[in-house]
């Protein structure tokens, strides 16, 4: 594993935050694991969902993460001011703007469109993820469950992981065993 | 300055029941901010979530401007930070136990078993939040256009936030 410094992941990390419209999680498998480098598509899979089952903000859970892994604490500091700083300066920017044009039709209409690409963005790198896993299709099961429990039966997410987690483990632990 | 106190307490709390990140959570937020502690008003809540999927940054900024509209600046950092701290410190300590496992099999078990999870948390994040946020057949096809554009070609997804606004501002959407 390559080493990086508490700075270098400020500077990834901020590029993440400051293109990351819509939602971040796109953008940081694209910068973490195409553009950078940083981690595999299936290093980057494992960690967030590491990310996943724990609660809190996913994309600062993968700062800490990807932070620590490098860089210590230091890193994980590091990581996460990078994502934050600069996304605080500009949503509190465009708060103001707002309070003086959110009666305009243009500017409603603005938001509507750019929300309806954010919300496909961020099922993409589902989707994207979703492709690791036609290596061992049984693995396909416990997404449809997970899905079924959150969409369909509206259980709590806390739920759902204590529900679907002894499956995964079980069918995890083959794929393991197979690969 | 106690409603500050009081959102920095009630926005902690809710980092540590966050499951699948902050949109699983906006419903539960909408109530606590909106019906619960009358912080904010539903349409200013829902111009705030639109802002916050329209801006660069994490999703959480709906948070962050919550705090903005309690507390000002001072208030959108204390909210950020309440909604980050005690996830980030059970993440630091969970990742260094996840990582010292030795045994391959059973460390490959768990980061399979997670990833499968969270692939389906991503999916039924974003079916949710499409429901939430999507108010036309034509949001829907935007939606669908953009998951298509994004698995099947090399197009940068600004290029497709751009298209997604424009096609907003001329009245499509």
């Amino acid at each position: 594993m390559s080493s990086l410094t508490p700075s270098q992941l400020f500077i990834s990390f901020s590029k993440i935050g400051m293109s990351g419209f819509g939602g971040v999680l796109p953008w940081a498998r694209r910068t973490l694991v195409e553009r950078d480098k940083i981690l595999t598509s299936e290093e980057f899979s494992a960690i967030l969902g590491i990310c996943q089952i724990v609660p809190g903000p996913n994309i600062v859970n993968l700062a800490v993460c990807v932070g620590s892994r490098f860089a210590g604490a230091r890193g994980a500091a590091a990581a996460v001011l990078g994502l934050t700083l600069g996304p605080i300066a500009i949503v509190l920017l465009l708060a103001i703007l707002y309070q003086h044009y959110s009666y305009l039709d243009t500017v409603k209409g603005l938001l509507r469109g750019i929300s309806a690409v954010g919300v496909g963005l961020i099922a993409s790198t589902g989707f994207k993820m979703l492709r690791d896993e036609f290596r061992f299709p049984l693995m396909l099961l416990v997404v449809v469950i997970t899905i079924c429990a959150v969409t369909y039966f509206h259980l709590g997410l806390g739920w759902v992981v204590l529900t679907v987690l002894p499956l995964a483990l079980f069918l995890a632990r083959k794929k393991a065993l197979s690969s | 300055m106690s409603m500050l106190f009081s959102v920095f307490l009630k926005l902690s709390a809710f980092s540590l029941v966050a499951f699948g990140g902050v949109n699983a959570l906006l419903p539960e937020l909408l109530n606590l901010a909106v019906y619960q502690e009358h912080w904010i008003d539903l349409q200013t809540f829902s111009d705030y979530f639109a802002i916050a999927q329209a801006a660069p940054g994490p999703n959480f900024m709906t948070v962050t401007l919550l705090g903005w509209h309690i507390y000002g600046v001072l208030g959108a950092l204390i909210a950020t930070l309440a909604i980050a701290w005690p996830s980030s410190i059970l993440i630091y300590f969970l990742q260094r136990f996840i990582m010292g496992i030795q045994d391959p099999i059973k460390k490959k078990s768990i980061q399979y078993a997670a990833a499968a999870l969270a692939i389906g948390l991503v999916l039924s994040s974003a079916w949710q939040i499409a429901i939430q946020i999507n108010h036309s057949a034509a949001a829907y096809a935007l939606t669908l256009a953009t998951i298509g554009f994004t698995l099947f070609t090399r197009w940068h997804p600004l290029y497709l936030i751009v298209i997604g606004g424009a096609l907003g501002v001329l009245g499509f959407i």
